[in-house]
Parts: structure tokens; C-alpha cells; sequence
């Protein structure tokens, strides 16, 4: 199968610091890809050389075979781009501001003011398209920004945080319309902060960190880096920085962070039969009110190969 | 290079410009507020060759009253117009109806001057009197000397007006004058505003530009496929479409309601579109220059005014003194206000103006060029 989209050796240098490194991956047709990592890992970075925004220093980007280097504006013709910032003008309507990116686009104005329509029905604004978008919630504005993108098909949509700042109701809206293009065969780039969103959305994954993707797979391959390791959380009461330490300390246990005001996160091998050894590993130095032992999954996985939590 | 991009870019900026309600007040409705107003200031004539209105109060039975007027009359750029009371004088003077006023009191020779304005139409106006003055002033000196030379009443008058005549043999010409000459009223006021409001309101929507980067709209257009140049001339264009509307309608609305004479319409064309381009250029510069929307408007605007100050838009440059009026030759105002006051007199074309649109052309260049460069810059490192 071809990729629709791929990179191979992509690296930008800002000064001292090399914000990506020879990041390589590949998207096939209709297929999902992940990009997950936390803030500053190089993930807009690379986002942005692969839509053309940025040059990079060393590498190369293919989109649905056009080198984007050589023929830019054959391979931007089929990427779809939504932004994590919402980029639309707000005093203009939903409908002008889509009809502005057709035009961007170059589609003709019968074939514009049809794809218009389609792109509000799918994205559920139908009704609200002549309003203003600053009139607009920001569950609706994050809709319209990837319908901009949806205007002229494109083979491959690459979303950039697309569900910051919104909803439940809308995020569902957008998870429901993501998985429904891929489904209907468009191939898709999608970096996000929520773990669910990527295990929902994604058939592969790769993980970033320090400007590296240091690991790539199914769900079920980067699960598996884990081996028999478990996710425990505890909740305690008492001095969590000590107690963490304490228990990094402990045989057994890979990874322990803090996770929010009393919970220690940890990754462990047989946490079942450990959970003796960790409560007294605390004993005196914090009291343990609540133990949850969670099967192996992408969090896990992923903060095996960072070390961090992804929001950190 | 596809127009698509362009044509969108350009529909999209017009659209939202079009939307500003305080945008749309300074460029439809406050140039001509100003038109009117400094326009009546500064005698209320479209073509800028009407007569200059005084008032006179005066009785017909008195001699010296009787000859000033009579001198005053003689004149074709004076308009006379007899008034019975001090105060109706003094009132229009004051409201500008009149450039000046005479009170010739009965049996007296010393008459009153009334005027406020230190104006071009207020200035020629005492000019014309003192002159009217001094002749009749002259005459009755010659009567007395003759009188006193022996000569009886009458035959001092007929040797006063044997050398009226022979006087009249000697012609007195001025050149330059007219041709340097500023027009007044509205077709002073017309041409200035077009210059004015044309820079200052492109520089008001330069705050467009700079919201468009802010927005990242610029950025997204760039994701699409689409040629960085194609969102520069998309943006640029935007600009000047503003700046030729704002242009235009100034010009034809003062054209149908002050009856205002443009002169030349191919010399006005080269002039206000040399001008326009330079607004453009000073446009996208700031524009690409601020850091943030707001700052587009704090700095655009009175810029703006204090080049139309500099430039004579605001007032006759011929009351500014010589080294504001060098000054303002520095300006893109001041070539445009000359030429576009060079057209309005008669006989003269786009070849009379060749000088002045060289250099706003010269200038156009060289803020687009610049403008081009720092805005290409910014879209790079907004990236």
C-alpha cells in the first residue's frame, strides 16, 4: 500500500536547540496516525513542516507522491490543515469564512457554494452558518476550523489539537466526524493531548519526545513495551514528594510521578502481588486511602517511554 | 500565478472592511464633515475663481464712500455687497459669509476694516481694499494739492483726471502670482481631504493587516496552495482598492455637491493614483511593523494628520512660513497637494504635473519595496 503522506529524516535547529531530530513516520490511505507527546516535544514543529510552513533544516516530506520541497503547492493541494489555533475571521460568517479557504483553494464557485453546504451539514452548522463566528462557542468555532479544512477533500487531514477548549457535546461532534472521514477513506495526521481521543481515533501511534519519535506502533505494540507491567494509582494523605521517592525506590517499580495533589502514579511489574510492598514502602510518611490497579494502556505506555505524564 | 488566492484574500479584506462601522463613519461620512466646514472657513468656492464677498456700510451721499466704492467696483474679484448696519457686517464676517467688511463713516476719511480671517480669501480681501483706498486716498491728495497750487475746484478735478489717465497708460503686470496663487474654499479643501483621509484611513486599515497575522489567517493561507506572493499582493491590493475608493468618493461627491473643478482628468488620475500607492505602501509597512492590532491605529492615523499638516491639508501652506513649506516637500502631501492644485488652473494637464508624480511614484516604490520586505519577513518568522 502507498502513503499518502510521509517524512523521513525531518530535523529544525532554533540556535542551540534542536526543536526536532530526524523524525521519519508514514500514513497509508484511510488510515488514523497518532502524533503524541508532551508540551515542547516537537510536535507542532513537525506539524508544521509537513504542511509547508516551516523548512526544515534536513529531511524530506511526500504528500500522495509530490516531494513538498519540490512541487509545494501540488502537495499542500491535498493535505487538510486545521490548526491548533482556532484561524478564522470573526467578523465574518461560517459561510464567508468557508467560502474564503474555497477559494483559497481554487474551487469553482458552483462546486464551492455545494461543498459549503456539505462541509456545514457535516460538521452539525447548518443552521448557524450566516452567524457571525465571533458569535460563535468555541466548540462551534473549533467545528468550523475543521471544516475549512474539509472544503476541497483532501487526502490527508492533519489536526493539530483539534478539541482544546471545547465541550463534551462538541468534542464528540468532532470525534464522531473524524472517525467517519477515516472510515470513508481520508487519511489523517492527529496530535492531541487526551490519550482516549488517540486510542479512539488512531490505528497507530507515534510517540514524541524531545523533538525524537522514540516509539511508534499500534496500541497494542506500544502497550506491550510494558511487558507484565501494571499502572497502579494510589491515593494518599501525607507527603507525597517523600512517599514518591520512596517508592521509585522500590524493586519493581519503572516509572512513579505525581499526578495531581494526592495521587502517585506508578508503573509496575506484577502490581497485584507488589501492593503490599508499596503500602509499606509509605508507612509513616503517607497514609494510602485508595488503591487502583489499571490494566496496561497507551498512558502507560507512554509514560514507560517519557517518564512523564502527557499533559505535564 | 492563480488569481484564486488573491481574489480571495482581496474579497475577504473588503468584506470585513465593509463591516466596520467606525471605519465606514471616517471614510464616508467625516472627509466631507471637513470638506464643508474648513471649506465655508475658508470662503465656501468650488471652482476657487468666484469673487471674494465684502461687505460695505456706507451712505450714497457721501464723496469718499461714494469713490472707494466706485474703486472697490472696479474690481473682478471683489463682490460688493451693500449692507445698512455695522452688526450685519461684523456677523458675517464672523461666520465667514463674508472674507471682509468696510465701514466708511459719513463725512470721514477714517474708515474701519472688518475682518477675522488671516486666510488666503481673508488676506486677498484687505489687500484689494487698501489698494481701493490708496487710490482714492491718492486722488483727493491730488485735488487738495491742486487746490492749494492755485486751481479752482473744477479745474483741479480735470487735472486730476487728466493724470488718472495718463496714470492708467502705465500697466502694471504680475507674474507668478497667479499661477502660485492658492484656490480657496472648497476647491481648496477638496483636493486636500482627498489627500488626507485617503493616507490617513489606509493607515487606519493597516490594523486589518496586522489582526489578519494576529488571527493566523495569513499562516492558514499559507498551509494552503498557495504562493507566499500571491498572499502578498492579495493584502496589498486589499489596501489600495480602500485607498482608490476613498479617493473616488471624495472626489465625486465634492464634485456634485461643492461643484468643485478637479481640472485635468487624466492629471488627476496620475496624481491621486501615484498618491494612493503611496498610502498603500505606508499602509502595509505599518501594518507589518506593529506588534499587535491596537497599535496600527495609535500610530497610522495622526501620523496621518502630521504629514497632512506638513503637506498643507489642513491649511493653506502659503500661511505656514517658508521652512514648513520646505518641510513639507519631504511629505508625499505636499507633491500631491501641489499638483492637484497645479490642475485646477486653467490650460494645465498631466504634463504640468510630470515633476510631482515622478516623485510620488519614487515614493510609492520605495514604501512598497520596503513595506514587501518587512511584511514577507514577519509572515516568515510568524511561522
Amino acid at each position: 500500500m502507498t502513503a499518502t503522506l510521509s517524512c523521513t529524516g525531518l530535523s529544525k535547529r532554533y540556535g542551540d536547540i534542536l526543536a526536532v531530530q530526524d523524525v521519519g513516520f508514514f500514513i497509508e490511505k484511510g488510515e488514523a496516525y497518532g502524533l503524541l507527546g508532551p508540551n515542547g516535544a516537537g510536535k507542532t514543529t513537525a506539524i508544521s513542516m509537513l504542511v509547508g510552513l516551516l523548512q526544515p533544516d534536513t529531511g524530506s516530506v511526500q504528500v500522495c507522491g509530490h516531494d513538498l520541497a519540490a512541487d509545494p503547492l501540488a502537495a499542500k493541494a491535498k493535505i487538510g490543515y486545521v490548526p491548533q489555533e482556532i484561524a478564522l475571521y470573526p467578523d465574518l460568517t461560517g459561510r464567508e469564512n468557508l467560502r474564503f479557504f474555497g477559494r483559497l483553494y481554487g474551487l469553482p464557485r458552483r462546486e464551492l457554494a455545494k461543498r459549503i453546504d456539505e462541509v456545514l451539514d457535516f460538521v452539525g452548522l447548518s443552521d448557524r452558518a450566516d452567524g457571525k463566528i465571533d458569535t460563535y462557542s468555541g466548540g462551534m468555532k473549533r467545528r468550523i476550523n475543521i471544516g475549512a479544512a474539509l472544503l476541497h477533500r483532501p487526502e490527508v487531514l492533519i489536526l493539530d489539537e483539534p478539541t482544546v477548549g471545547v465541550d463534551p457535546q462538541s468534542r464528540k461532534a468532532i470525534l464522531d466526524g473524524v472517525e467517519q472521514l477515516v472510515a470513508d477513506g481520508m487519511s489523517l495526521l492527529y496530535t492531541s493531548h487526551y490519550m482516549e481521543e488517540v486510542e479512539r481515533v488512531c490505528k497507530r501511534v507515534g510517540i514524541i519526545d524531545h523533538g525524537k519519535v522514540i516509539a511508534e506502533g499500534t496500541r497494542k505494540e506500544l502497550v506491550s513495551t510494558l511487558g507484565s507491567a501494571d499502572r497502579v494509582e494510589l491515593v494518599l494523605d501525607g507527603d507525597l514528594d517523600v512517599a514518591t521517592d520512596k517508592l521509585r525506590a522500590v524493586e519493581g517499580v519503572t516509572e512513579a510521578v505525581r499526578a495531581g495533589t494526592s495521587s502517585i502514579r506508578l508503573i509496575v511489574n506484577e502490581g497485584s502481588h507488589l501492593l503490599p510492598t508499596l503500602i509499606a514502602a509509605v508507612r509513616g510518611i503517607a497514609v494510602v486511602t485508595a488503591v487502583e490497579v489499571i490494566e496496561p494502556d497507551l498512558e502507560a505506555a507512554f509514560l514507560h517511554l517519557t517518564g512523564n505524564k502527557l499533559r505535564d | 500565478m492563480s488569481p484564486s488566492p488573491v481574489r480571495a484574500l482581496v474579497a475577504a479584506n473588503l468584506r470585513r472592511h465593509s463591516r466596520d462601522k467606525v471605519g465606514l463613519f471616517f471614510m464616508v461620512v467625516m472627509p466631507f464633515v471637513t470638506i464643508l466646514f474648513v471649506g465655508m472657513a475658508l470662503g465656501g468656492s468650488g471652482s476657487g475663481q468666484d469673487r471674494i464677498p465684502i461687505g460695505v456700510v456706507a451712505r450714497d451721499s457721501d464723496p469718499v464712500a461714494t469713490a472707494v466704492l466706485r474703486q472697490l467696483e472696479t474690481s473682478h474679484d471683489l463682490a460688493i455687497e451693500r449692507m445698512d448696519a455695522e452688526e450685519q457686517v461684523r456677523s458675517g464676517v464672523r461666520t465667514g459669509v463674508l472674507a471682509a467688511g468696510l465701514l466708511i463713516p459719513p463725512g470721514s476719511t477714517d474708515l474701519e476694516l472688518v475682518m477675522t480671517q488671516t486666510n488666503g480669501s481673508g488676506m486677498a480681501a484687505r489687500g484689494m481694499i487698501d489698494v481701493a483706498v490708496g487710490k482714492v486716498a491718492a486722488v483727493l491728495e491730488a485735488v487738495r494739492a491742486a487746490e492749494a497750487a492755485g486751481a479752482s475746484p473744477a479745474e483741479a478735478e480735470a487735472l486730476v483726471r487728466k493724470a488718472q489717465a495718463s496714470s492708467a497708460r502705465v500697466a502694471v503686470s504680475t507674474s507668478g502670482a497667479a499661477e502660485s496663487s492658492t484656490p480657496r474654499g472648497f476647491a481648496y479643501t477638496a483636493p486636500a481631504n482627498v489627500l488626507l483621509f485617503t493616507f490617513v484611513n489606509s493607515m487606519a486599515v493597516a490594523a486589518a493587516l496586522a489582526e489578519s497575522r494576529r488571527l493566523g489567517m495569513i499562516r492558514r493561507s499559507l498551509a494552503g496552495p498557495v504562493r507566499e506572493r500571491s498572499v502578498l499582493l492579495g493584502e496589498v491590493l486589499s489596501r489600495l482598492i480602500i485607498a482608490i475608493v476613498q479617493a473616488c468618493l471624495i472626489m465625486v461627491v465634492s464634485t456634485l455637491m461643492f461643484d468643485v473643478s478637479w481640472g485635468d482628468p487624466l492629471g488627476v488620475a496620475a496624481v491621486v493614483g501615484s498618491f494612493c500607492l503611496v498610502s498603500t505602501g505606508a499602509a502595509v509597512l505599518v501594518g507589518s511593523l506593529v506588534r499587535s492590532p491596537s497599535q496600527a491605529p495609535a500610530i497610522g492615523p495622526p501620523l496621518g494628520i502630521v504629514l497632512g499638516m506638513l503637506g498643507g491639508c489642513l491649511w493653506p501652506r502659503e500661511v505656514a512660513g517658508e521652512t514648513l513649506n520646505m518641510i513639507g516637500y519631504l511629505v508625499p502631501h505636499g507633491w500631491g497637494m501641489d499638483a492637484l492644485i497645479t490642475l485646477t488652473k486653467p490650460g494645465k494637464g498631466l504634463g504640468s504635473v510630470l515633476t510631482e508624480v515622478a516623485v510620488l511614484l519614487g515614493m510609492a516604490v520605495l514604501l512598497l519595496g520596503i513595506s514587501l520586505v518587512v511584511f514577507r519577513r514577519r509572515m516568515r518568522t510568524s511561522n
